[in-house]
């Protein structure tokens, strides 16, 4: 899991743009949207499906993004309740 | 001062229902839509054609205007040539000759044309790659002045507006105050846009593609439908039979997100308030509302709060879209051709599909025809980088006698260019970068000036290269200056629209790895004007020019004419420019110093 969460980070890294942060910097608990967190957008969201399609083989719809990108570690979870 | 007013003498629509607006009519009088399940415009991550549902011009059409004009334009250009030739060949509306000084043939009568466009030839910059040249036709201005030459206009009465998805409606705007203002007696808009793998893979990946035929404000849409065409309209300071006024036109910026529609309408609102008050009309003036109508959840919730805004709630509404999809730089004139139909026929079209309203606030819209007293007609439309734009159509008996300067710097029917004074300067390029240590490295270069601008904001590292240079300029422009939303025009021009972009969106179809969402946001120029708004809450007109090189004269001009009709009393106008490295940005911050009494 853990190995998971930090090959996310760097995938959301390039993928979004974020070349200010290190994968150390994202915090896996907090929340990847909103105010709090890394403040990702729509754009951002549509880009996550992209990775879970391209990289993991995993289609989602925009409703069940809500739930799976609260943050990396919920992401993670999900990868891997699906590759299990 | 004379008393002049923008007619609309002629008109001409390049469609999926063929090339003339009467076929189109015949079309929407059938009931008939375009949009249909077509191949070759996409494919999944394995490879494989994914249909979609859209409108596109058919074979036969392309070929027939292959025809007449040559084998040297591209689809996209044939088909604002179609448009264009017919508008100007055509006929008065009401199937009588044309004035020859309406139809501009007459001697002395001043010209211009105005085309309006999202991607014009962007099938140019299929497999170019990082290294090959981008071809000259890829270029928007290339094909305007080719394209304006073939029709008989100088370079000099040719302009390019590239404006997303309100393009059309913003030439619209523009066309009227040319000649409201006297610079000219007769203006050409031409819309195109042409479909091509480029465009729909975009849209797919934004997911806001819908599978079957659109549905505007109806509980259950789910997304639009793409569609090309091409509608060109004549206005002329001279009327001709049956020629329907343009009474107003105004643009603006939600400064909210640069692909998400604002969620409160405000700036729509304010797009529709001044294009009303221009023409002098109150709501319960207007006969009709033609809005953009896309059928993405979101676009048709944030126009139902625009017109509950504006006090037109009640006010009969539709969308074309679900006959000829959404057709981006061409929507706004193809619409506005077809809303000039319904004022002189008196009856309205309606938006088939629509059955139960699912918009926050109360839309009128209707699926079937509906026969109404016209005498007025808003048309809107809203696109990415946050902008709007409306207009205001008249029946000629209804439009008022006076469309003087709204913010009553002038009295009478004329619209007078304000005189304008620069406050401030910026000017960034490869020789200032040079200058200062970052020769050939704009990345470094741009972030040690956002750095130097003290301010933390994660969005900037996620645009593209031509708006974080956007971004810096306008920051350092306007540091200190203290204004409101409305207060400030965002004018821009530069020469390679978003082809720094468009080229990574290409690359990355042309490599297999499929269309990335936030790559694709940054296919338009205005994208950057909508960062800029974002960034410093601007809210005022908002407007993307495409020429060859800096034309500051002619920017200015338009900016008089802006500041003099807008609640602006500042224009940012400039040149930003990104291609492939090389770079450069003059932005001017201008504020209007008198009105001429």
């Amino acid at each position: 899991m853990e190995e998971l969460i930090e090959q996310l980070k760097s995938k959301i890294i390039e993928a979004l743009n974020l070349e200010e942060l290190t994968p150390g910097d994202i915090d896996p608990d907090a929340p990847l949207f909103g105010d709090a967190g890394l403040g990702l957008d729509s754009i951002d969201a549509l880009e996550l499906i992209l990775i879970l399609e391209r990289d993991y083989g995993i289609r989602i719809s925009q409703e069940e993004g809500r739930q799976i990108f609260r943050s990396v570690r919920t992401m993670a979870e999900y990868i891997s309740s699906k590759k299990a | 001062m004379e008393n002049r007013k923008a007619y609309i003498v002629s008109d001409c629509i390049v469609s999926p229902f063929g090339i003339g607006t009467d076929e189109t009519v015949a079309a929407l009088d059938a009931g008939r839509s375009a949009v249909t399940p077509r191949g070759g415009l996409m494919k999944d991550l394995e490879g494989n054609d994914v249909p979609v549902m859209c409108s596109l011009v058919p074979q036969e059409v392309c070929d027939a205007l292959s025809d007449i004009f040559g084998p040297q334009w591209t689809r996209a250009e044939l088909f604002a040539l179609g448009a264009a030739r017919g508008a100007l060949d055509g006929v008065a509306l009401d199937g009588g000759a044309m004035d020859d000084r309406a139809s501009g043939m007459a001697e002395g009568v001043r010209m211009a044309v105005i085309f309006s466009t999202t991607k014009g030839n962007i099938s140019l910059v299929e497999g170019v790659g990082e290294d090959c040249a981008v071809p000259a036709g890829a270029f928007l201005w290339d094909s305007s002045r080719r394209m304006g030459n073939f029709l008989g206009y100088a370079d000099k009465d040719i302009y390019t507006i590239s404006n997303a998805c309100i393009s059309g409606v913003t030439a619209l705007a523009m066309a009227r105050r040319l000649i409201l203002s006297g610079k000219y007696d007769s203006v050409l808009v031409v819309g195109f846009d042409a479909l091509n793998e480029f465009i729909v893979s975009g849209f797919a990946s934004f997911k806001s593609l819908s599978g079957e035929i659109c549905r505007p404000y109806d509980a259950s849409r789910c997304g639009l439908n793409l569609g090309e065409a091409a509608a060109a309209i004549l206005l002329s300071e001279r009327p001709s039979g049956g020629a329907v006024v343009l009474a107003g036109g105004s643009v603006s910026d939600d400064a909210n997100h640069i692909s998400g529609p604002s969620r409160t309408g405000d700036a729509l609102f304010f797009a529709i308030r001044d294009a009303m008050s221009q023409a002098g009309i109150a709501p319960g003036d207007v006969s009709f509302a033609d809005l953009h109508g896309t059928a993405t959840v979101y676009n048709d919730e944030m126009e139902s709060k625009a017109l509950a805004l504006a006090g037109l709630s009640d006010v009969p509404v539709q969308s074309f879209k679900p006959y000829i999809g959404h057709t981006l730089g061409a929507s706004g004139v193809i619409e506005a051709v077809l809303c000039a139909r319904e004022l002189r026929r008196g009856l309205m079209w309606g938006t088939p599909g629509f059955s139960c309203c699912g918009t926050p606030f109360p839309v009128n819209a209707c699926a079937g025809p509906r026969c109404l007293e016209m005498r007025h007609c808003v048309k809107t439309a809203s696109g990415f980088g946050g902008c709007n734009a409306a207009v205001v159509m008249s029946l000629p008996e209804s439009a008022g006698g006076s469309a003087g300067n709204q913010d009553g710097c002038a009295a009478g029917g004329h619209l007078k260019a304000a005189s304008l004074e620069t406050v401030r300067r910026v000017k960034m390029d490869n020789e200032t970068a040079a200058e200062e240590g970052f020769k050939d490295d704009f990345p470094a270069y741009i972030r040690e000036k956002y750095r130097s601008l003290g301010v933390q904001d994660l969005k900037f590292f996620k645009m593209d290269d031509m708006a974080r240079l956007g971004y810096v300029a306008s920051s350092i422009l306007l540091q200190g200056l203290e204004y409101g939303p409305e207060d400030i025009a965002v004018l821009l021009s530069n020469s390679s629209a978003s082809l720094d972009s468009d080229l990574r969106h290409q690359a990355n179809l042309d490599s297999g790895k499929g269309a990335s969402p936030a790559v694709f946001v940054y296919t338009l120029p205005n994208v950057t004007s909508g960062e800029i708004s974002i960034r410093h809450k601007i809210k005022g007109e908002n407007t993307f020019f495409i020429s060859e090189g800096y034309d500051r004269e002619k920017m200015m001009e338009y900016a008089s004419l802006v500041l003099a009709e807008s609640k602006a009393g500042y224009a940012i106008v400039g040149w930003i420019d990104y291609l492939r490295g090389n770079f450069s940005a003059d932005l001017e911050l201008v504020r209007e110093t008198s009105c001429h009494p």
